[in-house]
């Protein structure tokens, strides 16, 4: 059962345009790439209200918050500079609301393909053949290094005088809080002369 | 001869061999590198096995380039809950380990190095000597008993540079990481050994250098036991497997001798598998917690766990992962993702402040895992910068040896239910000052690695959900100290085997999964005789 809420105001604020473009301009301040357009960030804030309206406790949060950033902007959080922006969240980081919104942006903002080709990144591969033939080796601003451990060496495998060595200090030494016998208890083993 | 429905009945044999619930079988938990190498090697032998894995059949034309979706086809994630100091009970609460669920196991999704342990890495507690807190033995076992089974193992998983299989070519996360080794005075870095063709090989194509290992390789170049041992044993006609077939208990009879495995099919029915030999290669938090479930008057404390040890000793490995951020592009993410591993610091040197050593070894996420592992619980602009500097970066992977210790253990959580009722795994870690000491020294050096050939920026990442998970039902010599013996076999049950990473006793620097299948050929070879003397 889906209880209402007990000020109109929250669920006035649940599903409104203003919500909606308050959502959104909280996710280009929280995650601000120049490169990345409208889109993502828009499929973002659609899918954390698409969310908040499977979950009442997520709704409540969300519209608590997204009014609470108005009340610290001193009006309407939309109309902030970026900068100013950026410290009414810092200013909400620990939030039940801002929580969720970063946990569900970050797995779904850099989930879609737009951001990937303005990040960089060309998706799935295998249907193009790989990069085979498409340029997994085109880094051209270093020499081709060698592809094999170097001929007739042999990797170390002790340090010179490790045995020798004193045991590796603990930094954190707690006396007798340990199973083994060792340097420093007695193990009760025979005794030789 | 059952009919053609009956084999795709749920919990039943989906390859053409059927054995009989009733029949007193050599039952493996599991078909990942111990169970899916140990069933090939049985059956190859004339064996019959029945194989209970919990997972599905996925095949590479199930496998998608999706990071999240191959992840949510792919991944264990059945409920778990974490506690301890480590960064994980924080960030990925119900998330220790990255493992998978499916046909072939773990190494579906695995990277594919296949370093060997070193000599001195079976013997730790003799050669690292008391190391505070850290619950250290040595192996039963030396580098001797195993390296005719190295070699086996590297044939069967086709390691490059070995046994006359040619090195990968360098791709370009491997071209920065290669010349900043150098640069830096590292002599030890190369491609390999890589368990992926880098041409043809046991009938198996090269690879064309997709980019997407931990997705599954839907061009089968990368060895897994869903593209060889899975298959083969098939072929034997010596194999019944059964997806979807999640073993919840392991019974025994008046005797203490295990005489059956309980499993739930895919729409919740028990059924029973009569056992004349059960191995357990369900991965190290599953192997314990199976052992955990299987507690009775006779083995109070869990199956075989006569030493306290079941669960216990749990390792992760060290690991962490630096990026460096450059001017021009490096396009990591393009070909195979971990071909490319330094070993000058895998070598023991008390002078370093830690015993133990670790490698560096070449990594590459997408964005979408970029942006939930790079830096967890991170946002605004010095996070999104992590990822504007997406095509410049070029990633490494720490991974060494962490200290086994009896409080990093695998529990069972009887407050919190999985979907059948079962109480949960939970996993419980802190980092010992030996972890810490190697993770901050592998940081440094990883950041002069990409400094030398001329980073802008570096970048820390903490350890990710666990992929290598390791020890929790260990080897030893004496019963007191360990759960099973020399060869995996319980010390307290006599006809029960543990074949997967859980028998580690110490985590050496090398990433495991070559040494889990060199210990199940090894493993398959003692039970055959045991079987055919008659002794099980």
């Amino acid at each position: 059962m889906v209880f209402p809420a007990k000020y109109p105001s929250l669920n006035a604020t649940e599903m409104t345009d203003e919500a909606r473009h308050a959502l959104i301009r909280v996710l280009r301040v929280a995650f601000p790439h120049a490169g990345v357009p409208d889109g993502p960030y828009e499929r973002t804030a659609d899918t954390i209200l698409t969310e908040a309206q499977n979950e009442t406790w997520f709704r409540v949060a969300l519209t608590q918050g997204l009014l609470s950033l108005n009340q610290l902007a001193d009006g309407d959080f939309r109309a902030l500079a970026d900068e100013a922006a950026l410290k009414v969240l810092r200013r909400v980081e620990g939030t039940e609301f801002f929580g969720f919104v970063r946990r569900t942006a970050v797995l779904n903002l850099y989930d879609d393909a737009e951001v990937w080709e303005a990040l960089g990144y060309e998706g799935p591969s295998f249907d193009k053949g790989g990069y085979l033939h498409r340029g997994f080796n085109d880094l051209d601003w270093l020499p081709d290094p060698r592809i094999e451990f170097p001929a007739g060496e042999t990797m170390p495998e002790m340090a010179p005088g490790a045995t020798g060595a004193p045991r590796p200090a603990a930094q954190d030494h707690t006396p007798d809080s340990t199973n083994q016998p060792g340097t420093t208890s007695s193990d009760m083993e025979e005794v030789k002369k | 001869m059952p009919s053609a429905d009956q084999h795709r009945s749920p919990g039943m044999s989906v390859t053409q061999h059927s054995i009989d619930q009733n029949d007193d079988a050599v039952v493996i938990i599991g078909s990942g590198a111990g169970g899916g190498t140990l069933a090939y090697e049985l059956t190859a032998q004339g064996i019959p096995v029945v194989v209970l894995e919990a997972g599905p059949y996925l095949t590479q034309d199930d496998y998608v380039n999706d990071e999240w979706e191959a992840f949510n086809q792919m991944a264990w994630l059945d409920p778990r809950t974490t506690s301890g100091s480590w960064r994980i009970a924080r960030d990925f609460p119900n998330l220790p380990a990255w493992v998978v669920k499916a046909v072939g196991g773990t190494p579906t999704h695995w990277s594919g190095a296949t370093p060997r342990f070193k000599e001195h890495e079976f013997k730790v507690r003799s050669v690292y000597g008391r190391v505070d807190d850290a619950n250290l033995l040595d192996w039963p076992i030396g580098l001797q008993d195993l390296a005719p089974y190295y070699d086996r193992a590297e044939k069967a998983m086709g390691s490059t540079h070995l046994h006359g299989r040619p090195p990968l070519p360098a791709n370009n996360n491997y071209k920065v990481f290669a010349n900043g080794a150098e640069r830096v005075g590292y002599r030890f870095y190369a491609t390999g050994p890589y368990a992926t063709n880098a041409e043809e090989y046991d009938g198996r194509p090269a690879s064309i250098q997709d980019g997407f290992n931990f997705q599954g390789d839907k061009n089968r170049s990368k060895w897994s036991p869903l593209v060889r041992e899975i298959p083969r044993a098939e072929a034997t006609g010596l194999l019944d497997l059964r997806p979807e077939s999640h073993a919840v208990q392991i019974t025994h009879d008046a005797q203490g001798r295990a005489d059956a495995v309980l499993y739930l099919d895919k729409e919740g029915n028990l059924h029973r598998q009569a056992a004349k030999v059960v191995c357990l290669a369900a991965n190290s938090i599953e192997t314990a917690r199976l052992l955990l479930l299987s507690a009775t008057p006779r083995f109070p404390d869990g199956l075989a766990n006569s030493s306290g040890q079941v669960g216990r000793n749990y390792m992760r490995h060290l690991t962490g992962t630096v990026w460096g951020h450059f001017d021009k592009p490096v396009r990591m993410y393009r070909g195979e993702t971990m071909a490319g591993i330094i070993g000058d610091e895998s070598l023991h040197d008390p002078d370093r402040g830690f015993a133990g050593g670790y490698y560096m070894e070449t990594i590459s996420l997408g964005p979408a895992f970029m942006a939930a592992f790079v830096e967890p619980g991170a946002w605004g602009p010095d996070f999104a910068r992590l990822l504007d500097a997406y095509a410049k970066s070029a990633g490494m992977w720490i991974v060494g040896e962490d200290m086994p210790q009896e409080t990093n253990r695998v529990t069972l959580n009887t407050t919190v239910k999985d979907v059948n009722g079962l109480p949960v795994p939970n996993v419980h870690y802190d980092d010992h000052p030996n972890d810490v000491a190697m993770r901050e020294h592998a940081y440094t050096a990883g950041e002069k690695v990409y400094q030398a050939v001329g980073a802008q920026s570096t970048h820390r990442t903490p350890p990710y959900p666990a992929t290598h998970n390791l020890g929790t039902a260990r080897m030893s010599e004496r019963a007191e100290d360990g759960v099973v013996d020399r060869w995996g076999r319980a010390h307290d049950v006599r006809n029960l085997f543990v074949s997967d990473g859980s028998t580690f006793t110490s985590g050496a620097a090398a990433n495991p999964t070559l040494t889990i299948v060199a210990l199940a050929i090894r493993q398959a070879e003692y039970i055959a005789a045991e079987l055919k003397a008659q002794r099980i």
